[in-house]
């Protein structure tokens, strides 16, 4: 075994977070358990967003050293399933604890066939070590809800490998024999043998720089769906390795003000040429767009009924498509703001409104009427347009319960329902 | 005392016989009302037939079929070949289509000349047009199935309940007639038409699954609940002008949901009811005369809206005081809106072309129905009506090419090869030139689907 896979093993931990629930009406609290890998001597760690993300409120790491610290969350992004927390190094020092952290290695040089192991906690099997081989450098895999709830893998590509990727190795490293660390395991296919998927270094470095810089990852918006064009370049009568089929427009996006509609072909970004003939091409071509800074001007060349067409499109800040979450306990009900997204893909007008993801029986909203799924639009007549409205309402409640009137939609029906105390 | 006993039992017995031999013949009379109805809905791959009962209404040899009688998605072209069936015969005489009627509901056939004389309308067998009373005995008709001759059967319940629904409705015990048809009092008259949907619901367990949950079925060939005479009388003048039963009014707001008490109670409405209206159609009569979405509707022309229970029956009740207008009428909504009480005068329109209404033709080689774009569709898929084209899939053939490249009923087609589609007219006109050139090998259309687009290459 190499030195550098030895101070490896030292610098893989185990992470246990306890986190807030709200689905149930109520704040309750759910705990995880996941892998993570130390890169830095001032205490950073990487694992998977699914491990840890803003709902946390406990974050137990334990060294290779079989000691435990708490953590803090330093950001997250779901985009590439990826958050960093930052040890308590004042604890650390206090109590004289010793880790060491491993280097990032170079993801674009690997090949397929190459050995990588995985080192993890499967199923809490604390610092398990896997081995396989790359099965594929540049896997597509998106999924709108892949990362509790929240939307995953569309400006990446993903590593595929068949070292063996349990649940609990979320988050804990892919490496090459020297120790290097490639890639972070973060799924596997459920049921499937040996398909396991990790985030390339290449990507989990940026990421890292802008989540311990800025806490988040700020990505540009347009609004346009992809689609891959194999299969349509002969009726679009395109050159060879150009295009990309722009399969649907948000509504109200940058892109649909400016005049893009589904079924346009993506020939240029700012006379750049993107080629999107197949699926595994679409993240590199949407991270294009979103790597730029928001507020940035595009010029698009767009090929519609045989005609190129250039578009100058403003990005804006790209939001997910889950709200924050709140429990109201005194009325029983757990809501989550709509989103831009939410909105978009239910047919709402627009983002107003809590959409209910809980309510407790016996409760006032649960007595009422609320159902799970409803979109709650007005309370005492006063349009819910931020989360703010609602949590004023119930701290009212709670000094003095009275009867409150609220407008609820669902399936597009609006009712009136009241929460009596 | 053994002659006496005897004596008693015989004088008992021929009471009851003497009932029955009176209603043998009021059943005999009123057979005559009752017919089963079948035609054939044609659709793109296939003809099936449907059976319904009727009740004949007057010398015309009229007949009214229960809504449910046809599909509402197919339109009147589509069915075929209407025959009218006496009770107990195998015979049938012609039948003729004469359209819905929106405020009944019933759908209108007329029986050839030839078998009206075999007739008798309903309408003789009416006395004082009363509600039936709690626990009187009520009998009726049932008809079997095509393949018995539809022969007749008797069936007899005693009412346990007469409730708005909002129309006053008869429940019986047991069911008393078949979906329909008519009930009739001891002295054989009519007091109320069989509804659909009060039939008795039965729970099958399965006997290999047994953790499995129990299917529920429904017995529709018999109901037990009727709408009653007072309230069948005046609508059986409504024979329609047209097949999709025009003039029709229309207010042009949707989702309407009534309140519940809690809510009532909380608004100060009293003993009055409300209903909330979801949405309100940009540019339709309601928008024009100033409605807004989340209004609640207290009143109609300064009558305040009643209570029923359960409260869901006020939302039939403001569609029918709708309908009933005429377009052109004024109505008058007194609605709340952020806690004020409003009139909200409107002029009500006519209402847009209708689903059953719209303009379609089958493409056999691509594999799909293209159907006009109607105003519903465009409330289905909350667009402007006004800056709405394209056509939607009506159909799509199982396995067929539009199938296979994922065309789906329903979709909303905006695109075909690249260029937007104008009208129904313009879509029709292109697809028949992709059919009818046999050196195509492909088409591309844009499609819309909850509010997402996506392109489909279909290979012909």
């Amino acid at each position: 075994m190499s030195r550098g896979f030895e101070q490896l093993l030292d610098a893989v931990v185990r992470i246990d977070v306890r986190e807030h629930a709200f689905e149930a009406g109520a704040r309750r609290f759910t705990s995880g358990i996941g892998s993570g890998v130390i890169l830095s001597k001032d205490g950073i760690v990487l694992t998977n967003a699914h491990v840890a993300s803003p709902r946390a409120v406990e974050v137990q790491v334990t060294l290779a050293n079989l000691e435990r610290v708490n953590a803090k969350l330093v950001g997250w992004d779901h985009w590439t399933d990826l958050a960093v927390l930052r040890l308590d190094l004042e604890e650390v020092q206090r109590r004289g604890l010793k880790f060491r952290h491993a280097e990032f290695g170079d993801s674009s040089k690997l090949k397929v066939g190459d050995t990588v192991y995985a080192v993890g906690t499967p199923y809490g099997l604390t610092r398990t070590a896997t081995r396989g081989i790359i099965s594929n450098n540049n896997r597509y895999f998106e999924d709108s809800r892949g990362v509790k709830g929240y939307e995953t893998g569309a400006f990446n590509t993903w590593l595929q490998t068949d070292a063996a990727i349990n649940p609990g190795n979320s988050g804990g490293p892919l490496v090459t024999a020297d120790g290097r660390v490639v890639g972070i395991n973060s799924r596997g296919y459920a049921g499937a043998d040996n398909l396991g998927f990790a985030i390339p270094s290449n990507i989990a470095k940026r990421v890292v720089h802008g989540l311990v810089h800025k806490g988040e990852i700020e990505r540009s918006y347009i609004g346009i769906v992809p689609r891959d064009l194999q299969d349509f370049e002969g009726f679009y009568a395109l050159s060879l390795n150009t295009g990309m089929l722009i399969n649907n427009v948000d509504r109200d996006s940058p892109a649909a003000r400016a005049g893009i509609r589904g079924g346009d072909i993506l020939l240029a970004i700012d006379g750049v040429k993107v080629d999107g003939r197949f699926p595994e091409q679409l993240p590199g071509i949407q991270n294009m767009i979103a790597s730029r800074p928001v507020g940035s001007e595009l010029k698009l060349s767009v090929r519609r009924s045989g005609e190129t067409k250039e578009y100058v499109v403003v990005t804006e800040k790209l939001e997910s498509r889950v709200g924050e979450e709140w429990a109201f306990e005194k009325w029983g009900l757990s809501v989550r703001k709509v989103s831009r997204t939410y909105a978009r893909e239910n047919q709402l007008a627009d983002a107003t409104g809590v959409l209910v993801i809980g309510v407790q029986p016996g409760f006032p909203a649960s007595v009422a009427g609320i159902q799970r799924g409803d979109v709650i639009r007005k309370v005492n007549q006063q349009p819910v347009d931020t989360l703010e409205v609602l949590k004023a309402a119930h701290a009212a409640y709670e000094a003095k319960p009275e009867t409150v009137l609220v407008e609820a939609m669902r399936n597009r029906q609006i009712s009136l329902y009241v929460f009596k105390p | 005392m053994r002659t006496f006993f005897l004596g008693g039992v015989l004088s008992g017995i021929a009471v009851l016989s003497a009932l029955r031999a009176d209603v043998a013949e009021l059943w005999e009379e009123r057979l005559r009302t009752v017919v089963a109805v079948e035609h054939y809905v044609e659709t793109e791959t296939e003809r099936r037939p449907s059976v319904s009962y009727g009740t004949v209404i007057d010398e015309n040899g009229t007949i009214i079929l229960p809504s449910i009688a046809v599909n509402a998605r197919s339109t009147p072209s589509q069915l075929k070949d209407f025959k009218v069936y006496r009770a107990g015969s195998a015979e049938s005489a012609a039948g003729e289509y004469l359209g819905q009627d929106p405020l009944s509901g019933w759908h209108f056939v007329r029986a050839a000349e030839s078998v009206r004389g075999e007739l008798t309308p309903i309408t003789k067998f009416v006395g004082e047009a009363r509600e039936p009373k709690m626990g009187e005995e009520l009998w009726g008709i049932g008809l079997r199935n095509k393949d018995e001759d539809f022969m007749p059967y008797w069936m007899s319940g005693r009412v346990s309940l007469v409730q708005s629904l909002p129309m006053r409705t008869a429940v019986a015990l047991d069911e008393v007639t078949g979906p329909g048809l008519p009930a009739f009092d001891a002295e054989g008259k009519f007091m109320g038409l069989g509804l659909t949907g009060f039939g008795e619901s039965f729970l099958q367990f399965s006997s290999s699954d047994r953790g499995g949950l129990p299917v529920l079925m429904m017995n529709v060939e018999e109901s037990a609940a009727l709408l009653t005479t007072p309230e069948v009388l005046p609508q059986l003048g409504r024979v329609p002008q047209n097949k999709f039963g025009r003039p029709l009014a229309w207010l042009g707001a949707y989702g309407l949901e009534p309140v519940d008490a809690e809510v009532a109670r909380f608004l100060k409405l009293g003993s009055q009811s409300a209903v909330v209206f979801s949405e309100v159609v940009e540019g339709g009569p309601a928008a024009r005369g100033g409605l807004k979405e989340g209004d609640v509707l207290l009143a109609i022309d300064g009558q305040a809206l009643p209570r029923f229970r359960p409260d869901r029956g006020v939302v039939q009740f403001v569609g029918r005081e709708i309908v009933r207008r005429k377009p052109g009428d004024e109505i008058t909504l007194t609605v709340l809106r952020n806690g004020e009480r409003q009139d909200v005068t409107i002029a009500l329109g006519d209402q847009p072309k209708l689903l059953r209404e719209a303009e379609r033709k089958y493409f056999d080689r691509i594999g799909f129905t293209a159907r006009e774009f109607v105003h519903d569709d465009a409330v289905a898929r909350r667009v402007n009506p006004q800056d709405a084209n394209g056509v939607v899939a009506h159909f799509v053939k199982p396995n067929g090419p539009a199938s296979t490249a994922g065309l789906r009923t329903d979709d909303w087609i905006r695109e075909i090869d690249g260029v937007g589609v104008q009208s129904f007219e313009d879509a029709v006109k292109r697809l028949t030139d992709i059919e009818e050139d046999n050196t195509r090998a492909e088409c591309v259309v844009l499609v819309t689907r909850s509010g997402e687009t996506a392109v489909l290459r279909i290979r012909l």
